[in-house]
């Protein structure tokens, strides 16, 4: 630890720490553009300048430095002992010294130069460091009297648009897809303040590599002000009016730490979050993409059941009373009980519980998206795995039945075999081949819980209308062993309902006794009986997620 | 009269010297095989620091201090020759290059037997067609008669040069900027430190030396650091107690261009005045000198009033100037110097390479400023702000007085001194490129402000007559253009 006098403050921090990040750890913001905790340092912008104080022999004082240093790439150390200033302290840098807030407001100035001032039609505006710092740090009006640059608009990928007059040329993206996604279809054009953020182009214009691969849409998030837009966002919404929550994304099995900002009326976008050891500061395009199916139009919003071959919506004191009727006659070892991956620990807990107190089966399964393609980057990995809670899944539903759970050809053989089959779906665009669709056709009566109409929904006897991740509380484990909390955002549309209730709901039907209010509650029990999920409760889980025992890898 | 002194040049002029057989003839390699003969690398570095030899390049650092700073343990370790000679006024490499090749080689050699470094690189300004030629056939010679390779002479070292060419940016002649250049990416300066010494070309510690530097190692080893230090004058240093020498010995390799009469490349002692150069080089092209640009057109500019000063690294720092890479320039009475700044201005805004904010959007700006006071666009508004110069403490700071002054003089003053200041020499770029525009900004218009202010006042560029367009020295808020920060004037 070195101990540093940072402004008024006496404060201890980690060797290597830099200035900026020392000082936000005390609540002092040093405002930078360039500087990115998961790139690179090029100090190019020289936002950050701080005022380092040092002994200055002839006067036997410590005087300010002649040059102010990047707060960026000033590391803190523990200096040896006959260089401690003052006698105690390793550094000593001002970042509120009147030279420091000079220099801000001159950086400012030369950063509004060519900008174009369109914070109105401005996709940034309320979340630009750009307009955050001229507020707080710049001049309230500008010198400049000459004509501004109009660099083009481009646009670079499928989601990514550049607004290059509002570029202030930090070069964050041009570092995250050189050091991050390893892909390096950025860099800079022309010279000076003609420099531009461009992608590889013949000499015609036309785009050589455009910037399409699966970590793209981080770009947009890293750059500082308004340059680099997401279309899927463009012009959706002001960032100030919509709501945010810390959850998980459902893409695969990393379980990306990400916020989810919405409105009543849906789910707006995705952005990363950042975890040390899970996602650092990152997310992929298909996690980040992933959400619209939470808005979709096609939702179910009612119970269905089969009449007359057809699926007709019907209300859920009929959908569960066909059930009962149904699950009366058969005995336990014709029924099978089908958990999802893509559902929550929560919900499989209580789907667990279902099928053992209350239909008395031993026979679970595990459903979910079939295996994609694994995506290395140089400091990323998507998984090939595309459910977020395989891991969860498979330990709680197993939790009371020695770890038994159906999978695979060994699911499907037992299927084929059942009268009654309870499927938690939850993966509504997971493909079915001839063999599993023969398997559940054969099905005397096919009880099927899903959140879009699906190949799955198509064969069922009873639709149930369950909850996307956006839609409820709960955690996911990913395949390290992170538990982590996802939270309920935006209702479920129509008459759908959080999965774990429904089953809740079926168990009361069939005079069971499964008896939660919430989803922490259910989490008690998890962490009570479920192996290993001892300190998995959501007061323990919090925003950073714990890792499970004997997960040390 | 003062005579030139022709050691680097020497030969020059010396048909066909740009061969091996001729340069042999001439004492060629003769000093590197004295150097591997009776010297030790470190005696070589020795005399290196005590023949006071300073780069050359521009900024007049101690050759054999910077030679210190490298590691030892640290392999490999190279040497960058700087032959990206792009500053303005300058252009005396490109003669070395064009026609004593192996001049530079030998003095390659020495630097590489002193520092144990294997490999050299040749950044040489792409421009520079027929010196690349001339240096590649001559380094094709030395490996034909074994100067450059493996197991040189038999006396087990190896040195291998590779020239380079730039691709026609300025900054690529910035050391780090060479460096990123060389290694194949944008030629953008890095940030210092770590400084070349530690950290340079692939990470390794660098030597990056100009061509004249490097042609000053054979004389010093060949004659001797008595025999060099005889030539330009040493100063005391009186900062310090006692006072530390400051030498300022050898030859410069001047380059005289302007309205003189014979304007070219002249080899001089260092200490020589302006006016004795422009005596060399002819004489004068005109009726009176109306100002001298000493280093190159980054350095601050001089008046007639200063044409005693003696052009050499001690004194034109003294003089808040710069010798630089030694490109002089004379201005006679003719020249408008609004139109010269905006000339160099155009240069620098072209120039910058884009990387940090300041000098991106702050050079392009200083030039647009410029431009419309020379186009007789200039703001006829006025504001009145503080005045500067030498306070009542003795010491460079607010006079308490306040002056009037055209607003766009204010704002290109202002706008210079943000990318850097020339008063407290702080920069807020990475590199110095930053204080190369607001010099000549800065110097420009307050030692030749009427000049300006008749630009604005009647509209189109107007040429004083001197006596008229030059602020006399009395005021010094034009000539002390370096004040001591408020912190240390208190001590």
């Amino acid at each position: 630890m070195a101990l540093i006098k940072l402004n008024d403050l006496e404060i201890e921090v980690e060797d290597g720490t830099n200035v900026v990040e020392a000082a936000r750890q005390n609540g002092i913001e040093v405002p930078h553009y360039c500087y990115h905790p998961g790139l690179t340092r090029p100090a190019n912008c020289r936002m950050c300048l701080v005022e380092p104080h040092v002994f200055f022999p002839p006067a036997g004082a410590i005087v300010p430095d002649r040059q102010l240093a990047t707060g960026c790439t000033t590391v803190l150390r523990t200096a040896p002992p006959e260089r401690k200033l003052d006698g105690k302290y390793d550094f000593i840098v001002y970042t509120d010294s009147p030279r420091v807030k000079k220099a801000r407001e001159d950086i400012l100035e030369f950063l509004l130069v060519h900008h174009p001032l369109d914070c109105p039609v401005c996709d940034q505006a309320g979340e630009c460091d750009l307009q955050d710092y001229s507020y707080r740090h710049g001049h309230d009006k500008s010198r400049y009297l000459e004509v501004k640059n109009v660099p083009p608009k481009k646009d670079l990928g499928p989601d990514v648009l550049l607004y290059s007059t509002r570029c202030v040329v930090c070069t964050r993206c041009i570092r995250f897809a050189e050091e991050v996604s390893g892909t390096g279809e950025l860099g800079l054009i022309n010279r000076g303040s003609h420099d531009e953020i461009d992608i590889p182009r013949s000499h015609e214009g036309t785009p050589i590599q455009l910037l399409d691969n699966k970590l793209a849409g981080n770009v947009v998030d890293i750059c500082p002000v308004g340059a680099l837009i997401s279309k899927d966002f463009l012009f959706k919404s002001r960032p100030w009016f919509m709501e945010k929550a810390n959850s998980v994304c459902s893409g695969c099995s990393v379980g990306c730490n990400i916020t989810v900002e919405y409105k009543a009326d849906g789910v707006y976008r995705l952005k990363p979050r950042f975890h040390e050891d899970v996602n650092q500061h990152w997310m992929c395009d298909d996690g980040r993409l992933g959400y619209h199916y939470v808005n979709s139009d096609d939702r179910l919003q009612l119970p269905m059941k089969r009449v007359d071959d057809e699926l007709t919506p019907t209300h859920w004191a009929d959908a569960l009373s066909v059930i009962q009727e149904q699950l009366s006659e058969v005995e336990a070892e014709n029924i099978v009980v089908i958990g999802s991956a893509q559902g929550t620990n929560e919900d499989n807990y209580v789907l667990q519980q279902f099928a053992h107190e209350v239909l008395q089966t031993t026979q679970l399964g595990l459903f979910g998206q079939l295996q994609g393609e694994e995506h290395k980057f140089p400091q990323f990995t998507i998984e090939a795995d595309k459910n977020p809670n395989t891991a969860g899944a498979r330990t709680i539903l197993g939790s009371a039945n020695g770890n038994v759970v159906l999978e695979g050809d060994a699911l499907w053989e037992k299927v084929s075999g059942a009268k009654v089959v309870y499927l938690v779906s939850g993966a509504p665009e997971r493909p079915l081949n001839e063999a599993e669709k023969a398997a559940l056709e054969s099905v005397d009566f096919l009880i099927v819980q899903d959140v879009l109409p699906s190949e799955v929904t198509q064969l069922a006897d009873v639709v149930l209308p369950g909850t996307t991740f956006a839609e409820k509380d709960g955690t996911f484990t990913n395949s390290t062993g992170w538990v982590q909390r996802i939270r309920k955002t935006i209702d479920p549309p129509g008459e759908a309902r959080v999965d774990w209730e429904i089953t809740q709901q079926l168990a009361k039907q069939l005079d069971g006794e499964i008896n939660y209010h919430f989803a922490g509650e259910i989490a008690l029990a998890i962490a009570e009986n479920v192996p290993g999920y001892a300190d998995a409760t959501h007061q323990n889980i919090g925003d950073a997620g714990i890792k499970l025992a004997g997960n040390d890898q | 009269m003062v005579e030139e002194r022709r050691i680097l040049y020497e030969h020059l002029d010396v048909p066909d010297i740009n061969t091996f057989d001729v340069f042999r003839q001439y004492d060629g390699y003769a000093r590197f095989e004295k150097a591997i003969a009776e010297y030790q690398p470190d005696d070589i570095a020795k005399m290196v620091m005590d023949s006071g030899l300073k780069g050359r390049g521009g900024a007049g650092f101690s050759t054999g201090l910077k030679w210190s700073f490298v590691p030892k343990d640290i392999k490999p370790c190279y040497l960058c020759c700087n032959a990206d000679e792009s500053e303005p006024g300058t252009f005396s490499n490109r003669y070395v290059l064009e026609k004593n090749p192996h001049l530079l080689i030998e003095g390659i050699l020495i630097c590489c037997y002193a520092m144990g470094i294997e490999t050299t690189y040749v950044y040489i300004r792409g421009e520079f067609t027929l010196g690349k030629k001339m240096l590649d056939a001559a380094i094709k010679e030395a490996y034909e008669n074994g100067y450059l390779g493996k197991d040189i002479r038999g006396t087990g070292l190896n040195v291998d040069i590779y020239s380079h060419p730039g691709a026609g940016a300025y900054i690529c002649g910035e050391e780090t900027g060479l460096i990123e250049s060389l290694e194949g990416k944008r030629g953008q300066p890095r940030n210092k430190p770590p400084f070349p010494a530690v950290e340079g070309v692939f990470s390794k510690p660098t030597v990056v030396q100009n061509v004249e530097t490097l042609c000053n190692l054979p004389f010093i080893v060949g004659n001797g650091v008595e025999w060099y230090t005889q030539m330009g004058p040493t100063y005391a240093d009186t900062r310090s107690d006692p006072p530390t020498p400051d030498p300022n010995t050898g030859t410069k390799l001047y380059c005289i261009s302007g309205d003189v009469n014979e304007p070219g490349v002249y080899e001089l002692d260092l200490g020589l005045t302006c006016s004795e150069l422009i005596e060399v080089a002819g004489g004068l092209r005109g009726e009176e000198v109306k100002a001298v640009i000493p280093g190159g057109s980054s350095a601050p500019i001089l008046t007639h009033y200063e044409l005693d000063t003696r052009l050499d690294f001690t004194s034109l720092t003294l003089a808040k100037s710069m010798l630089g890479s030694g490109g002089i320039i004379v201005m006679n009475e003719t020249r408008n110097i609004v139109d010269c700044l905006l000339n160099i201005m155009k240069f620098y805004a072209h120039e910058s390479c884009g990387q940090c904010t300041p000098c991106r959007w702050g050079t392009p700006w200083v030039r647009d400023i410029v431009q419309r006071i020379a186009d007789g666009n200039g703001r006829k508004d006025t504001i009145t702000r503080p005045k500067f110069g030498v306070a009542e403490n003795g010491r460079w700071g607010d006079t308490g007085e306040t002056e009037e002054i055209y607003e766009d003089l204010d704002l290109l003053e202002s706008v210079a001194n943000n990318i850097a200041n020339v008063d407290t020499m702080t920069w807020n770029t990475i590199c110095v490129f930053g204080i190369a525009v607001s010099w000549p900004a800065v110097s420009y218009l307050r030692k030749f402000r009427p000049e300006f202010e008749a630009a604005i006042r009647e509209g189109k560029l107007v040429t004083l007559p001197i006596a008229e367009a030059t602020v006399p020295p009395e005021e010094n808020y034009a000539y002390q253009q370096r004040f001591v920060p408020k912190e240390f004037a208190d001590l």
